[in-house]
């Protein structure tokens, strides 16, 4: 067994290419209208269609739950399955839960509101106030599943998929665990995406039918990616890509530290885990090409994942590992759009 | 295996730093702190010394709230046009984080350039800025002034905040745990030192008072009217707070570098969860204790050689139970009980940043070596093995004191400081 190294053996999402274990097959998507909320005239994104969580996973209660809560039980559920892993066969005592979000869980916050509005701030609803915080989703992954280890939640701005992914390698590199479900992901709620409104942020290709522009603004997504990360070298497990190391900084000098991130060599693949608008000229294709040169084989951002924003980090490389790249080292890179980066060096069998 | 195992190291000045490996030795060589008491470690420790409670009934601040609670005052104004692009908590962090920093050269490009990171955690964030308006028509709410206000809401957006003010750019991130954040925000940024990912790191929690965690804490009955009595039999429920602490962390080695006065050695830590319930803490406080005896493994000490331990002690019927069993496994064996108390009941429980403020307390304790007692503790809970803390405050030699955090969730935080050199 390899003492350093951890490897990704299982992956599983929801999303809206529906909740699945594994890769994801080769399928274009289209934004949806927006149902849910009223809406003045057409409003379009990239939605999780609704599911019944326990008929994914048996005997799974999340009617009290944030979706976001939900979709990180079945998320976490179908990427422990997918790894081949039998939990009861585990010290779950050294089992790490590490999620990575930018808004938490804003559906009950809402509600939470919502209650506030209705009856005063005297009046409140009790059951959305400790399942809105932002940890729930990775509490109940823990209660579930009953992982006793570190239970963490991380939020990045550009990239909290990718700090949930290094930290949770950090904790499997000193010993506090033995075992990482890592998990990224959001909701839409209506003040979310009337607050991307609000602030110009959303393509044209939200308010008509017509294809998807590039650039000039990005479609909102939502749902939660997870991967389970263990050491190197189970007999028995997939391994879809190792984790060689990470680094991520708010500014500095990108492109050089990634380069020492590196050690000299080139990645035969970038995965771009652009957030917002995915489009050619956006920062994390620039810095792609930066480190890579003109001629490097990119994976563009995707514009589901990217549409995740600050969480779409490990959507991005599901996605990317689906397209079965070749092997050799990948590098998964987030720009947060005003100076910082993630990148995470990968190694793809 | 634990690979992050520290140096035995307590007191520097006692040191061979060429016996112990100055790179895997965390010390804390700042301590930033916003509290009821005010601006400074200083006057927390002088407040805390005089066993001044800083909780007032907390319809003097927010009319229509019944009970009782603290609040900082005196925070400083923001220049003009800023105020609406910061949160209350996000000025708290930047103005803890800038006490944390006051003994370095923050506008030099030396430490711009240092590569440091910012931890902070926070479970309100901006929330404060948000109201129930919000609710019924957000595009509207936004029009109306809401827009920025909102922007405060990510979490990501305290750390943000620091890491701009200090014009830092090393790894930057938002921890939340609930009410164990900002001692997890601690115990993560020392896995960063360790794994060399920046050279400094300021880690902490921040967390303002606000309608929305009163209405809600008060929504699941958890608040004591009066002031909260933690770990006595009467104890009725928590009291609100609201303050910032951030810890300025860096391997000795970089501390030598810069001749750096070290103020505490973070000497272990570790997290762990209950698995049990989303807002209950497992009756035997086995995920507690089990938190504890990690820590003190990490650390490479026994149980007989923590001094105090700060509590968690919200003053909860539910947590002060739990958190009392817990002391009695993980310090089982011990030849004296240990002597814990809850500075909650000074300045009431701020949420996301109680963690990093009472590692702050836990460090000024053991520069002190004073062991400060539970206010209106008269009844405590019956426990062989621990030393409760009451009445007055004890005064005796404090090589080595645990700091412990729990939170809605299940989350469990230890983190262990010892004594460092330039102690006074």
């Amino acid at each position: 067994m390899s003492s350093n190294l951890s490897a990704i053996t299982g992956v599983g999402s929801v999303s809206p290419y529906g909740p699945l274990a594994g890769l994801i097959p080769p399928c274009r998507l289209e934004p949806e209208s927006i149902t849910a909320w009223p809406t003045a005239g057409l409003r379009r994104a990239f939605l999780v269609k609704p599911f019944r969580p326990a008929s994914v996973v048996p005997g799974l209660k999340t009617r009290r739950l944030d979706r976001l809560a939900a979709w990180a039980l079945v998320a976490s559920s179908l990427a422990i399955q997918d790894a081949g892993i039998d939990l009861s066969q585990v010290d779950r005592s050294r089992v790490a839960v590490v999620f990575g979000t930018g808004f938490g869980c804003a559906e009950l916050t809402e509600a939470f509101f919502q209650s506030a509005a209705a009856s005063g701030w005297r009046g409140t609803d009790p059951s959305p106030f400790p399942e809105g915080l932002a940890n729930a989703p990775a509490s109940h992954v823990a209660l579930w599943h009953g992982l006793r280890g570190p239970n963490i939640t991380v939020g990045s701005t550009g990239f909290a998929g990718e700090t949930a992914l290094i930290q949770a390698a950090s904790l499997l590199r000193h010993g506090q665990a033995d075992l990482a479900i890592v998990l990224a992901g959001d909701t839409l709620t209506r003040s979310v995406y009337e607050w991307y409104e609000a602030a110009g942020l959303l393509s044209p290709g939200c308010y008509n039918s017509e294809p998807l522009p590039q650039g000039g603004g990005f479609v909102p997504s939502e749902g939660v990616a997870a991967l389970v990360l263990e050491p190197a070298g189970r007999r028995e497990a997939r391994t879809y890509a190792q984790f060689s190391s990470g680094r991520w900084a708010a500014g500095g000098r990108a492109a050089d530290a990634i380069r020492q991130l590196l050690g000299g060599s080139a990645p035969t693949l970038t995965i771009c885990a652009g957030n917002g608008a995915p489009c050619a000229s956006s920062s994390v294709t620039v810095l792609a090409r930066e480190i890579g040169g003109p001629s490097a084989a990119i994976v563009p951002a995707q514009a589901v994942a990217a549409g995740l924003t600050d969480a779409g980090g490990l959507l991005h490389l599901i996605l990317a590992l689906s397209s079965r790249p070749r092997k050799g080292p990948a590098l998964l890179l987030g720009t947060s759009g005003d100076g910082g980066f993630a990148a995470v060096l990968l190694e793809l069998p | 295996m634990i690979f992050g195992r520290l140096a035995p190291v307590t007191d520097l000045r006692m040191t061979d730093l060429r016996m112990n490996d100055p790179r895997k030795t965390i010390v804390v060589t700042g301590v930033g702190v916003v509290s009821p008491y005010g601006i400074g470690l200083e006057c927390l420790q002088v407040g805390l010394l005089a066993g001044r409670c800083c909780l007032v009934p907390t319809k003097d601040m927010y009319p229509g709230f019944e009970g009782t609670t603290a609040q900082v005052c005196g925070l400083p104004h923001q220049a003009n046009g800023a105020s609406s692009r910061y949160s209350r908590s996000d000025r708290l962090a930047m103005v803890a984080a800038r006490d944390a920093v006051a003994n370095l050269d923050c506008e030099s490009d030396t430490f711009r350039e240092s590569g440091a990171g910012v931890f902070m955690a926070s479970t309100v964030a901006g929330l404060s800025e948000i109201d129930p308006g919000i609710a019924e028509d957000p595009a509207a709410w936004y029009r109306n002034d809401g827009l920025a206000r909102a922007a405060t809401y990510p979490p990501a957006h305290v750390a943000d905040a620091v890491g701009v003010d200090l014009g830092v750019c090393g790894p930057r991130c938002a921890i939340s745990a609930a009410c164990a954040s900002s001692a997890m925000a601690i115990a993560l940024a020392a896995n960063m030192l360790l794994d060399g990912a920046a050279t400094m790191m300021l880690a902490g929690g921040s967390d303002a008072l606000c309608p929305f965690t009163l209405s809600g804490f008060s929504s699941l009955q958890a608040l004591d009217p009066d002031p909260c009595r933690p770990f006595d039999q009467n104890r009725k429920g928590l009291n609100l707070g609201e303050g910032a602490a951030v810890l300025v962390l860096e391997t000795l080695a970089g501390a030598a570098e810069r001749h750096a006065d070290v103020l505490a050695v973070l000497r272990g830590w570790a997290m762990t969860n209950d698995a049990f319930h989303t807002t209950a803490p497992q009756q035997q406080g086995n995920g507690l204790a089990d938190c504890m005896r990690v820590a003190m493994e990490m650390a490479e000490v026994s149980g007989d050689e923590i001094g105090y331990v700060n509590a968690h002690g919200t003053g909860t019927p539910l947590n002060d139970i739990a958190e009392t069993s817990a002391y009695e496994t993980a310090f089982r064996g011990r030849n004296r009980p240990v002597p814990v108390s809850s500075t909650k009941s000074y300045f009431g429980h701020c949420l996301g940043a109680a963690g990093a403020l009472e590692a702050a307390i836990t460090i000024t304790a053991i520069r002190c070596g004073a062991l400060l007692p539970t206010l209106r503790l008269t009844d405590p809970i019956e426990s062989s093995g621990v030393d409760w803390l009451r009445g007055e405050v004890r005064r005796e030699s404090l090589p080595l004191a645990m700091s412990v955090s729990a939170g809605f969730g299940g989350s469990n935080t230890a983190l262990i400081f010892g004594s460092g050199n330039n102690l006074s």
